[in-house]
C-alpha cells in the first residue's frame, strides 16, 4: 500500500513538472471523469515494465502547442498537436522512471498517438494501475499507468 | 563567429522549441538544420558543415546512441560536439552517451536557460563572446 502511494506521488510529481515546465499548464488533481479527444501511449521496459497513457481534450492539446511554441491559434497544426501530445507522454514516462529509480536503466518505446474519443474514469483502477485525473484552465487531462 | 547547428529529434514541436530557444539565447547561430533521426542526420552531415549537434536519444530508425557510434567512426565528423537531449535520465544511460562521445546532456523537461548554459559550455565560448579554456564534457544541468 505504501509503495502504491509512493508510486502515485512520484507519478504526480513527474506529471506536474512536465506540464508546468514544458507547456506552462498548471494542473489540479480532481476526481472527475475525463471525456478526452486524443490519447498518446508509451511502453517502458527495465526492472519494471509497463505502459503510460495520456488522455487529453482538444482544448488542452491546443493550449499546450500554443504555450510551448509561442504561436497563436492559427499556428497550431494537426501535426504539431500530435508531436506535442506524444512528447508529453514521452517526458512523463522518462521523468517518472528517473524519479522512481535513477540508478536503473529503462527503455522507452516510441510514443504512439491516436485520435480517440472516450471517457476515462478514475474508479476503473485495479492492482498495479494508477489512474489520475487533472483539471487546468485549458482543459482536462487523464493519466493511466500500469505495471505489467 | 557564428555556428551551424543541427537539431536531431523525431518530434517537430521539440525541434521547433529548441531552435527558438537557441535563436533567442544570444548564441551566435548561422544556420539551423534539422533531422528526424540519426539516419537523416548523417545525410545532412554529408552535405553541410555543422559545428554542434543537439540530439534526442529515443528516435525511430537510427536512435541517438547509434548516431553517436556512426559519428565516432567518421574521421571528419567525430570531433563535432554532440549534446544529448532526452527524457532518459539514468546515470548509467548518461554515462553510456558520454562513453560514445557525447559532450553534454540535458534532460527533458528543460528550461530555456538549461539549453543556453550547456550550449555555451560545450562550444567553449562564454555568453559575452570570450573563450572558455577547457569545456570538456558537461554533465546535465542542475534541475
Amino acid at each position: 500500500m505504501e509503495d502504491t502511494l509512493r508510486i502515485q506521488e512520484v507519478l504526480m510529481n513527474a506529471i506536474f513538472e512536465v506540464f508546468e515546465k514544458m507547456f506552462f499548464v498548471f494542473l489540479e488533481p480532481v476526481d472527475e471523469d475525463v471525456k478526452y479527444d486524443m490519447i498518446a501511449s508509451i511502453n517502458f521496459t527495465g526492472p519494471v515494465s509497463g505502459e503510460i497513457d495520456v488522455m487529453l481534450t482538444s482544448d488542452l492539446a491546443n493550449s499546450m502547442v500554443q504555450n510551448m511554441l509561442g504561436v497563436g491559434e492559427g499556428g497550431v497544426t494537426r501535426k504539431l498537436i500530435e508531436d506535442c501530445v506524444k512528447e508529453s507522454v514521452n517526458m512523463v514516462g522518462g521523468n517518472f522512471l528517473q524519479k522512481y529509480d535513477s540508478s536503473k536503466v529503462f527503455d522507452l518505446s516510441i510514443p504512439v498517438f491516436k485520435d480517440e474519443s472516450a471517457v476515462f474514469t478514475k474508479t476503473d483502477a485495479i492492482e498495479n494501475t494508477w489512474n489520475l485525473s487533472f483539471e487546468s484552465s485549458e482543459g482536462l487531462l487523464g493519466v493511466k499507468m500500469s505495471f505489467s | 563567429m557564428s555556428f551551424n547547428v543541427l537539431i536531431v529529434d523525431d518530434s517537430g514541436s521539440m525541434r521547433a522549441i529548441i531552435k527558438k530557444i537557441i535563436t533567442i539565447s544570444g548564441f551566435q547561430m548561422d544556420q539551423c538544420l534539422e533531422a528526424e533521426n540519426g539516419r537523416e542526420a548523417m545525410e545532412v552531415l554529408s552535405k553541410s558543415w555543422i559545428d554542434i549537434i543537439i540530439s534526442d536519444i529515443n528516435m525511430p530508425e537510427v536512435n541517438g546512441l547509434e548516431f553517436l557510434d556512426q559519428l565516432r567512426k567518421s574521421e571528419t565528423l567525430k570531433e563535432i560536439p554532440v549534446i544529448m537531449i532526452t527524457t532518459e535520465g539514468s546515470s548509467e544511460r548518461m554515462q553510456e552517451a558520454f562513453d560514445r562521445g557525447a559532450k553534454g546532456f540535458i534532460k527533458k523537461p528543460f528550461l530555456p536557460e538549461d539549453i543556453k548554459k550547456i550550449l555555451f559550455q560545450v562550444i567553449g565560448v562564454s555568453e559575452n563572446g570570450g573563450y572558455i579554456e577547457d569545456s570538456g564534457s558537461v554533465d546535465e544541468c542542475d534541475f
